[in-house]
């Protein structure tokens, strides 16, 4: 009898076992990229990047995202790229309508990335051969790079691991990674890269916003004694001198890891600082929002926007002449939602949050792009592809 | 009686597994089937992540842990944002000599709702370790897990 039971169970347990479960086939997935980035040219144009898995792609709308081009490709073939929940390849168009695209790949299974570049000099129907941002094989992420509104110059910074092995090699720890930065070189690519700082953390995006003519503002989160991940921001006071860390907020948020989930910043034309981050500090936790008059001030208290229970995520903040728009992703328990405020006083006062959009399944980070004075939120879904929202109500 | 019996005898060939890695499918509604199957069983699920450095330096322990008690009821569940090749998670299991024990992956990229249905206010900070009672009490170890915490919660449970 007890041996028929056990085989009874047995029997049972392999039938259970097809019938319940969806058993992970060996290999059957790798983890993919999944994002898209757009940027407006001068004329119009909306230009967009997409990671699909294992290649880059560039499309353009002249119909505000209505209907696409067809693809242009970036990658020449198939690559291992960067899929890290806060990697994005990105797009600038520079003020003579020269693209730029930026992506990394992974150069192996302990997360070192390499940063390239990509030029298109015939208004987007090809890209030149993508090239290393820097020369130095390492590791580089998270590369973000921005055109200065002022110069038309392009400023590339990423995250960058070529100080780790001289220090541990010289028996000192090295946490994290270095903010590095480059300024493009005319026809000839990036210039040299500089180092602005040393431990950074290593696994979130950057945010850039110009404070002036050569002078951008990096915010990252950085380590802060003890293993403490907060944020700071660094303005540059001309293009190759980066001023000291100012602190954004003293989460307190202790913790030996990265947690992929990096701030957003945004300059006011009144000078002043804006700032969107997620913390799980012992200070505070979720998603948050604080404003500095100027760069020199200290940032004011931090507001907390919505509740940790709706996993608020991916803040994001753009500057539309002096309207200060800031969305974010949150979970209503089927549904995410994009969250959107508006500020008409310099980040003081903010609009009724309100639901732009939604999806029942993944999608990628909310992001907000301007035209002719018009903000949109552009968002990838699984679900709906590709989307370019207007947000209503703008005066 | 009998299905009593064939449901305690088949949880038991479930969580011990005589074979390989038996990695299974975490997706929607995976969370409360899990937590269904282990009603009324002290249980402790550890929340890990083949991106999370400190879990790859915590997993050994985990392994000694497991081989020290094992008739601990341990789920693994790699709970990483971005769903990872299978191969690569069941060969860190392996090399941790936890490829036996109840594991599963999550294989659906809408992160949001897998977390929130294990519990609404987690971020998705990885490690994470759930120690369930046979009441269904949870109680919340974040970060690297103290096994000193774990062993004493476990020796409470046979003494209650």
């Amino acid at each position: 009898m007890r041996g028929l039971l056990v085989l009874a169970a047995l029997l049972l347990f392999a039938g259970t076992a097809v019938a319940q479960h969806k058993h992970v086939k060996p290999a059957a997935s790798t983890p993919e990229a999944f994002t898209a980035t757009p940027a407006f040219g001068p004329d119009g144009t909306l230009w967009l990047v997409r990671a699909m898995a294992d290649r880059i792609v560039v499309v353009r709308s002249t119909d505000l995202g209505k209907t696409f081009s067809e693809p242009v490709a970036v990658t020449p073939e198939p690559t291992n790229l960067d899929w890290g929940p806060d990697a994005r390849a990105r797009i600038v168009v520079d003020p003579r309508g020269g693209l730029v695209v930026t992506f990394a790949i992974f150069q192996d299974r302990n997360f070192n990335g390499r940063a390239f570049y990509a030029r298109s000099k015939d208004n987007g129907a090809s890209f030149a051969k993508p090239a290393p941002i820097t020369a130095d094989a390492t590791s580089q992420r998270f590369e973000t790079a921005t055109v200065d509104p002022a110069t038309g110059r392009v400023f590339a910074t990423w995250l960058d691991k070529r100080n780790g092995p001289k220090a541990r090699a010289a028996g000192k720890p090295y946490p994290g990674a270095a903010l590095a930065f480059a300024w493009e070189d005319g026809e000839a690519g990036f210039g040299p890269t500089s180092i602005a700082l040393d431990n950074a953390c290593e696994c979130c995006r950057l945010g850039v916003a110009f404070a002036g003519p050569g002078k951008p503002a990096v915010v990252f989160r950085n380590i802060f004694p003890g293993s403490v991940r907060d944020h700071g921001v660094v303005t540059f006071r001309d293009e190759k001198t980066p001023g000291p860390v100012r602190r954004v907020s003293a989460d307190d948020w202790k913790i030996e890891a990265c947690p992929h989930h990096g701030p957003s910043i945004a300059i006011l034309p009144d000078g002043s600082y804006h700032v969107a981050w997620f913390t799980n500090g012992s200070a505070r936790k979720g998603l948050f929002y604080a404003r500095a008059d100027n760069g020199d001030t200290p940032f004011g208290a931090p507001r907390a926007l919505s509740t940790a229970k709706r996993q608020p995520a991916r803040p994001y903040l753009l500057a539309n002449g002096p309207a200060l728009h800031l969305v974010w992703k949150e979970f209503d328990g089927n549904k995410s939602t994009v969250r959107w405020q508006m500020s008409q006083d310099s980040g003081r006062q903010w609009s009724e949050p309100r639901t732009v959009a939604d999806t029942d399944d993944a999608s990628d980070h909310p992001l907000l792009v301007a035209h002719a004075g018009r903000a949109y939120l552009s968002w990838l879904t699984k679900a709906d592809g590709y989307r370019l929202i207007p947000l209503e109500g703008q005066p | 009686m009998i299905r009593t019996l064939l449901v305690a005898l088949l949880l038991t060939v479930a969580s011990a597994g005589t074979q390989a890695a038996d990695l299974q499918s975490f997706g929607r509604g995976s969370w409360s089937k899990l937590r269904a199957a282990h009603d009324g069983q002290p249980t402790v699920v550890h929340f890990w992540g083949l991106t999370c450095a400190p879990c790859l330096v915590e997993m050994p322990e985990w392994g000694k842990l497991r081989a020290e008690r094992p008739d601990m009821k341990l789920v693994m569940v790699a709970a990483d944002p971005v769903p990872q090749d299978p191969a690569r998670v069941t060969d860190i299991l392996a090399r941790a000599d936890l490829a036996r024990v109840e594991n599963w992956a999550f294989t659906d990229r809408f992160n949001e709702r897998l977390r929130y249905e294990i519990d609404p206010a987690w971020a998705g900070e990885l490690p994470r370790t759930l120690l369930i009672d046979r009441d269904g009490k949870e109680t919340v170890l974040t970060g690297v897990a103290d096994l000193a915490e774990v062993r004493a919660w476990l020796d409470a449970q046979k003494n209650r």
